[in-house]
């Protein structure tokens, strides 16, 4: 009588047997569910941490970048890769949108993750073993990981991150020995990363040395994203060429031609908003905080491309 | 104004009537926006089509979200809360005026969002995850929805006391209406936490708030997001039981355990945004376990004993009116022809077996790992809101056209196989997505090719089957809503007119005869079935702890 008032007595009225036994079993599968979670903290071997720091975006990217700069061994189509020691801590960042670095690690050894974010909301999605865990910025999640298996591994995106979402993907790999670099390419890296030259020497670099170390601020600050060096423009346009080119561009709403030279790179990375690029209207740029001297070198890199 | 009514004998509020009627044809629109939107989503994601560019795939999944999960389904519940308290209740509405205040704002903030997403300010996706940032007119058409909504609740415990004041109901509320209560209950908390969250982020899109934490508007937005699937799910189980009423004569073998059942949603249910922050930084292990368990499952504990009390409550009348062979005679002699029965006993099967238990699997804090983000999240939820909620709301539509509209269903024989069909749509779409989930492919996520990428990843290759079959539940599902939408509006607008008794294609059982005494079991039927849904629940769950045991190890 479930659209009219109950019937005299209904709250007296007995519990059928079937319904009482149901509602036990129902009872036990509850309470079991529950000791089962807090049972896998004690034996399971797959439990998301409770670790948590409180960073900030400038803080986490400049930890980042450092580890990056004082452990790179190589680079992978524009993502630097580190071979982090085991029982180490790694940091890994989500930015718009890439993941750095790309990691070579060890079977069966332990690694500390630090993650976060430079930006918005991420999700580490680590394929084809389907791990899953949210990136927040001023969060850093320490996870750590014991890889189980052998192989490549790519690091996705599957938290909506913005236009470029599909194009956010990472890679890992795991090895057991040296040799098996050579699968995927990496014979050729460095054996140990390059000693970091002390603080305070400010040596006179000649232009080449400028671009070598604009290409490495290149996959080290994230530029390889969106800009490429092959001449393919996808979201942002290709360095190759790009020096002396004559482009169209948008300022104040207004159309015009601008020729890229070095006063017109320095405004576009200090102020990217200033003059948008038609074209690229829906993938704007970031403003990344660079000191004169790596824009600098970053700008040789370029003029290095057009040669 | 009153008329009675010539069918049930109901006393209806013409007042109340219209406001149903309006805030019905407002739901259908909504689910009309949002289906025509996901056929465009299903051929993006389905890569040899890939429809739509990223700017609009994003976009559209913004629009079909809002208007699946919340114009849909917020205005046709507000449209059955308006029906519970009112004409179930024999009493008059208490306050029209603000009756369509409330819509007029709801309706402004459906129309206000709808346009800022289609203009392309507010490619956020329904969750608008801060630092991500829409325009500001987006938020405040939500929170203009939001108001409207609460406004609407409001008036519905406005209805309930002047029915108590005049005493039009007898003792206790109907068991339909009680669980209405439990839905505007739950209701009321989901937009106080829309409130808090939604506000200051309004205030930060206009830039007066520096800065919204992103872990904290996490878990407040879903403090709406999930618990507002409660009122769903509450407002459902009360339809279900309607159903039992109105097509066999049939209610709660036990009316104290249902009840009681809907008071555990009300405790326990608003834990939920917990099953949002399983594999996020900042809160601890221990809360989650907790949280996301609904303090030991007593929320799920609730959902267990309706999945007894509603078929058995279909299965005890059967048998009173005289089908008591075997253990299935009364299912076999249900009422099939009739598509308000049909598509509530598909809802039930299709909420149990395909949300029911990814949703209790899903939600645990390590089995979260390898579900979080993929698209088998919106496969479960496929599961729940649109197999359970939407079929059980097109189910008591068919009821609610002659009954309310007092039209007769154009083109009934196509009404009859509707909800099998959506059924099939959304069973293979929802089911695709699980297992496409398992495999890694992650939700909103426009190119699988990673187009543009560093590097690239292929995924097992058995995705390609099950993007195939997720294509062709969803051209199956959005058929089978284009004849619900069909016949509902040819029906409304075009139908001839329903002048009594004689004009009824539903049929609308007497009361079951009162049952004899008898020892033992009521419903031996339901126990095994529901034992069957234990099976089920426990091999998944099983087999979804086998695939984390093989993952990495974390810590």
């Amino acid at each position: 009588m479930s659209l009219l008032s109950p019937a005299e007595g209904w709250y007296d009225k007995k519990v059928s047997k079937d319904e009482k036994m149901w509602m036990l079993i129902a009872l036990i599968l509850c309470l079991s569910m529950f000791v089962w979670m807090i049972l896998w903290h004690v034996y399971g071997k797959q439990n998301p941490s409770s670790t948590t720091y409180r960073t900030s975006t400038a803080e986490f990217s400049t930890l980042t970048e450092a580890y990056i700069k004082k452990n790179q061994i190589g680079s992978d189509n524009g993502i630097p890769i580190v071979r982090p020691k085991p029982n180490s801590d790694v940091f890994l960042m989500a930015e718009m949108w890439r993941w750095s670095p790309g990691l070579i690690l060890e079977k069966d050894q332990k690694y500390k993750f630090h993650i976060s974010s430079r930006d918005i909301v991420h999700g580490f999605s680590l394929q084809p073993v389907n791990m899953n865990f949210q990136v927040y910025p001023g969060y850093d999640y320490v996870l750590e990981f014991t890889p189980t298996e052998l192989g490549e591994y790519k690091l996705l995106c599957n938290e909506f991150c913005g236009i470029g979402h599909h194009t956010m993907i990472g890679k890992i790999v795991v090895i057991e020995k040296d040799e098996d670099l050579k699968k995927y390419g990496y014979e050729g890296f460095k054996k140990e990363p390059d000693p970091v030259p002390a603080a305070g020497v400010v040596a006179n670099l000649t232009e080449e040395q400028k671009a070598s170390s604009g290409e490495q601020l290149y996959t080290l600050k994230g530029c390889a994203a969106c800009h490429k060096v092959d001449g393919t423009n996808v979201l942002a346009p290709s360095w190759k060429g790009l020096f002396g080119k004559e482009e169209k561009v948008t300022e104040n709403g207004k159309e015009m031609s601008v020729k890229v030279d070095e006063a017109y790179m320095i405004e576009s990375i200090k102020n990217p908003k200033q003059k948008v690029t038609v074209g690229y209207e829906k993938t704007p740029m970031p403003v990344f905080p660079l000191k004169d001297d790596e824009i600098d070198h970053i700008i040789a890199y370029i003029k290095s491309l057009s040669k | 104004m009153f008329r009675t009514c010539d069918i049930t004998g109901f006393k209806v509020d013409l007042q109340s009537e219209k406001l149903i009627r309006y805030n019905a044809v407002v739901s259908v629109v909504s689910l009309l926006l949002a289906v025509t939107a996901a056929l465009l989503l299903v051929f993006t994601r389905y890569q040899p089509v890939h429809l739509l560019n990223a700017e609009w795939y994003y976009r559209l999944v913004t629009f079909h979200g809002l208007n699946a999960l919340i114009f849909w389904i917020i205005f046709f519940e507000i449209a059955g809360l308006y029906f519970g308290s009112t004409v179930l209740l024999n009493t008059k509405f208490c306050s029209p005026r603000w009756g369509w205040i409330a819509f007029i704002l709801m309706v402004a903030g459906l129309v206000m969002s709808n346009v800022i997403i289609l203009m392309g300010k507010a490619d956020v996706m329904l969750t608008s995850y801060t630092p991500l940032k829409a325009h500001p007119l987006y938020y405040l058409g939500i929170i203009l929805f939001a108001v409207g909504a609460l406004i609407a609740v409001a008036l519905f415990f406005g209805n309930l006391m002047i029915a108590r004041r005049d005493n039009t109901y007898g003792q206790s509320l109907p068991l339909v209406v009680y669980g209405l209560m439990t839905a505007a209950i739950i209701a009321v908390i989901t937009l106080a936490s829309g409130a808090i969250i939604y506000i200051p982020t309004f205030l930060w899109s206009l830039g007066l708030v520096q800065n919204i934490d992103p872990a904290m508007y996490k878990l407040i937005w879903w403090g709406l997001g999930h618990s507002s699937q409660q009122i769903n799910v509450a407002a459902m189980v009360s339809i279900w039981y309607m159903t039992s009423f109105l097509t066999v004569g049939g209610t709660s073998i036990n009316e104290r355990v249902s009840r009681s059942a809907f008071v555990l949603y009300i405790l326990f249910i608003c834990l939920a945004s917990a099953h949002h922050l399983l594999t996020d930084p900042g809160v601890s292990s221990a809360w989650k376990v907790w949280n996301t368990s609904y303090a030991m499952y007593l929320a799920v504990l609730a959902s267990m004993i309706h999945a007894f009390a509603v078929p058995s409550s279909f299965e005890s009348a059967q048998r009173r009116w005289g089908y008591n062979k075997g253990l299935f005679q009364w299912l076999s002699k249900a009422p099939w022809g009739n598509p308000g029965f049909s598509a509530i006993i598909l809802a039930i099967i299709g909420f149990g077996f395909i949300g029911g238990t990814t949703g209790v699997i899903f939600g645990m804090e390590q089995t979260n790992i390898i579900v979080h983000n993929t698209i088998a999240i919106p496969g479960h939820f496929k599961g729940t809101v649109v197999i359970g909620t939407t079929l059980t709301f097109m189910g008591i539509t068919y009821y609610l056209i002659p009954l309310i509209f007092r039209r007769k269903i154009v083109g009934f024989s196509w009404a009859k196989i509707q909800p099998w069909l959506f059924f099939i749509g959304i069973a293979l779409l929802s089911i695709s997505m699980i297992v496409l989930g398992q495999l890694g492919v992650p939700r909103r996520h426009w190119d699988s090719t990673f187009s543009g990428g560093p590097f690239t990843y292929n995924f097992n290759p058995a995705v390609d089957f099950f993007w195939a079959l997720m294509m062709l539940g969803g051209v199956i599902a959005f058929i089978a809503t284009l004849i619900w939408i069909l016949i509902v509006v040819i029906s409304v607008f075009w139908g001839p007119k329903v002048n009594g008794p004689q004009d009824m294609q539903l049929t609308i059982s007497p009361l079951a005869p009162a049952a004899k005494e008898h020892k033992g079991y009521e419903a031996p039927g339901t126990l095994v079935l529901t034992m069957i849904f234990l099976l089920v629940f426990l091999a998944l769950f099983f087999l979804n702890w086998k695939w984390l045991a093989a993952t990495w190890n974390v810590n």
